[in-house]
């Protein structure tokens, strides 16, 4: 540790003496290499995502299937693949979910940061955290058997009676034959996938609000809703915009469990009950189905392009706004 | 009331409220009923979590024996998990050490070895690889191993391409781990003379050790419950694969291909008491990787106070 010198004496520590004999200086290109190395693991994480890229445009053939790919056209016996429903399915399920999860992830923040007792906050925080340990598999099973019955008996009809000015809502339109698969409860799963990592990201975000700022609200004489409503929550808006973004990432990244409850029926939904699919569950089940017919294939590769442009867009949004925050916590999402 | 902002209105406000408008009270009043119903917004997390261990255990439970367990009969016709519980332990032993040798090696790379910039590249690139939907890691691995590399719908590719889903979360626990040693330590180890690989071992490595292990545990745990890398890599088997090319099941095959079979159905039954085990393990994983950041925070507190 060395100390500035006395400006007032010009005395400082002892200077250091030099080494008595320099070590032989390595070869110039000897040691450029030698400071390589360390990037060639360090940078594996970055190559496994080109190889991702490259490998699904290189299976996709770069086969242009004109704008039909975008379509809403879907028969895969005629050929006619227009992943434009899957497009929509996608953001049919991923959106509501997305809202449904903000909100509550809102709720949950704020409750755990402003009104809980910091012991009872201490312990009601991880249960929320113990949603994103369940593996998609195991959600999608427990929907599928456990809540979507339910949905088909109770909640689809109570919404369509209750919601029936909402076009698309109306009751003559549930299929009684869906034993409840298809939009609502895929939502449902995706909303409870997609809750802890907003919660984590908004409760973190209010964490971050310096305690002065809440001291001199409450000291000016609003309330706590009022601090949080207009104080705490504009100042850790970013941490608030990156849930929006990290959680959409993951609604409309999520594969197995909405293919277990969707209905995975090539088709654009015709109300809100029904059964439609989406691109990550749509690629997760027609692997299979694409065994043998290489356009086929190119398809998949090239929806899955479509699906990484998205998701890779989203979370370089949501990181961006989080860049300082890459704490322990968020190491798990 | 104590809450995280000091004494909640009653003392202070309620001498407020008198004489005060409406308004006022209004303002009040509806803090107050915030603060009595949003706590409530915790149930929306809790009732499905209990339910979906309940349910599932309720189904799993009574069928499920040690005999079940260590059973290698066919699962396809019996009730017998020994074959689909010993290859996803080798899945993830083979899988845990690739992911442990790129994460480690590349997050301490990461951390001690690129200058800031740099660092800052791998770490953004780790956290896209974290964002990727499985089911692209999952084409990844069938065009790449399956496809590519001929390797077929096999054990190695599952293996493979599962160790890439996890090593960013290992890579990123190590990099945390190691940017997050104190300056004066580092300092203190080169000031003494230290070389950077004497470094990284005695002083480093003993320092962000159980870091590292929660990374390893949250990569495991994120790896055992993984479905569409396997499903789409792997062809699944009726026994232990021997090698690397062979077929090979995965625990949450069994559930992806059993959900929806009529109950009393063998892969039904099979698919809860799979659903079960996972769930076991990655709650086991959850809670140690936590006891373990807790000791870890107490010991870091104790030794830098």
């Amino acid at each position: 540790m060395t100390e500035p010198p006395d400006p007032a004496t010009g005395t400082g520590p002892e200077p250091v003496p030099p080494p008595a004999a320099a070590p032989p200086a390595r070869r110039g290109w000897l040691r450029s290499l030698g400071r390589a190395v360390p990037y060639l693991p360090a940078a594996a994480p970055a190559a496994i995502v080109v190889a991702v890229a490259i490998t699904l445009l290189l299976a996709s053939g770069f086969h242009n299937f004109g704008w039909d790919f975008f379509g809403l056209k879907f028969n895969s016996d005629q050929g006619v693949w227009g992943v434009g429903v899957l497009i929509v399915g996608s953001f049919l399920t991923a959106v509501p979910a997305l809202v449904l999860s903000m909100l509550l992830g809102l709720g949950i923040a704020i409750a755990s940061t402003t009104y809980l007792p910091r012991a009872l906050a201490r312990v009601l925080d991880p249960t929320v955290d113990l949603l994103a340990g369940i593996p998609s598999v195991v959600y999608g099973i427990w929907a599928f058997v456990a809540v979507a019955p339910w949905f088909g008996r109770v909640l689809n009809p109570w919404l369509a009676s209750h919601l029936a000015f909402v076009p698309g809502f109306a009751a003559n339109s549930i299929s009684p034959s869906s034993e409840g698969v298809g939009l609502p409860i895929a939502i449902f799963v995706l909303t409870l996938m997609a809750l802890p990592i907003t919660t984590l990201l908004i409760r973190d975000a209010l964490r971050s609000v310096p305690r002065d700022l809440w001291e001199s609200g409450l000291a000016l004489g609003a309330t706590r809703w009022e601090v949080v409503r207009r104080v705490a929550l504009r100042h850790g808006r970013r941490g608030v915009w990156s849930a929006a973004f990290l959680g959409f990432g993951r609604a409309i990244g999520e594969t197995v469990a909405v293919a277990m409850v969707i209905g995975a029926v090539d088709k654009l939904p015709s109300n809100a009950y029904d059964s439609t699919w989406t691109m990550a569950a749509f690629m997760f089940q027609e692997l299979d189905a694409a065994f043998g017919s290489s356009r086929y294939l190119e398809l998949l590769a090239e929806l899955g392009l479509v699906l990484l442009a998205i998701t890779f867009a989203v979370n370089l949004i949501g990181r961006r706004l989080v860049a300082h925050l890459y704490a322990e916590e968020v190491a798990g999402l | 009331m104590a809450t995280a902002l000091g004494p909640a209105p009653g003392t202070g406000a309620d001498a407020l409220r008198r004489g005060t408008t409406a308004r006022l009270r209004w303002r009040t009043g509806f803090d107050r009923w915030v603060g009595y119903l949003l706590p409530l917004l915790f149930l929306v997390a809790l009732v499905p979590i209990a339910y979906l261990v309940y349910f599932v255990s309720a189904k799993a439970l009574p069928g499920l024996s040690w005999a079940v367990l260590t059973s290698s009969a066919d699962y396809q016709i019996h009730d017998a998990l020994g074959v689909p519980i010993v290859t996803t332990f080798l899945f993830m032993l083979l899988a845990t050490a690739i992911a442990v040798a790129i994460g480690v090696l590349g997050g301490v790379a990461a951390a001690e070895f690129l200058p800031e910039r740099s660092a800052g590249w791998m770490r953004m690139s780790a956290n896209m690889l974290v964002g990727m939907p499985s089911v692209i890691i999952g084409y990844f691995g069938y065009f790449a191993f399956v496809l590519y590399f001929h390797w077929g719908l096999s054990f190695l590719a599952g293996v493979v391409t599962l160790a890439f889903f996890m090593s960013p979360y290992v890579f990123r626990t190590v990099d945390l781990a190691f940017s997050s040693i104190p300056r004066p330590i580092r300092e203190a180890a080169f000031g003494s003379g230290a070389r950077p690989v004497q470094y990284l071992l005695r002083v480093g490595t003993p320092i962000a050790f159980p870091q590292i292990l929660t990374g390893v545990f949250l990569a495991m745990a994120i790896g055992v419950g993984e479905t569409a890398p396997i499903v789409l890599t792997v062809e699944p088997g009726l026994l232990v694969p021997t090698g690397a090319f062979q077929p090979a099941v995965f625990t949450t095959y069994l559930i992806w291909t059993g959900f929806n079979q009529p109950p009393g159905d063998v892969a039904y039954t099979l698919a809860f008491q799979a659903a079960f085990l996972v769930i076991v393990v990655v709650l086991a994983l959850n809670v140690v990787v936590r006891v373990v950041a807790a000791r870890y925070r107490q010991r870091l507190e104790g030794l830098y106070q």
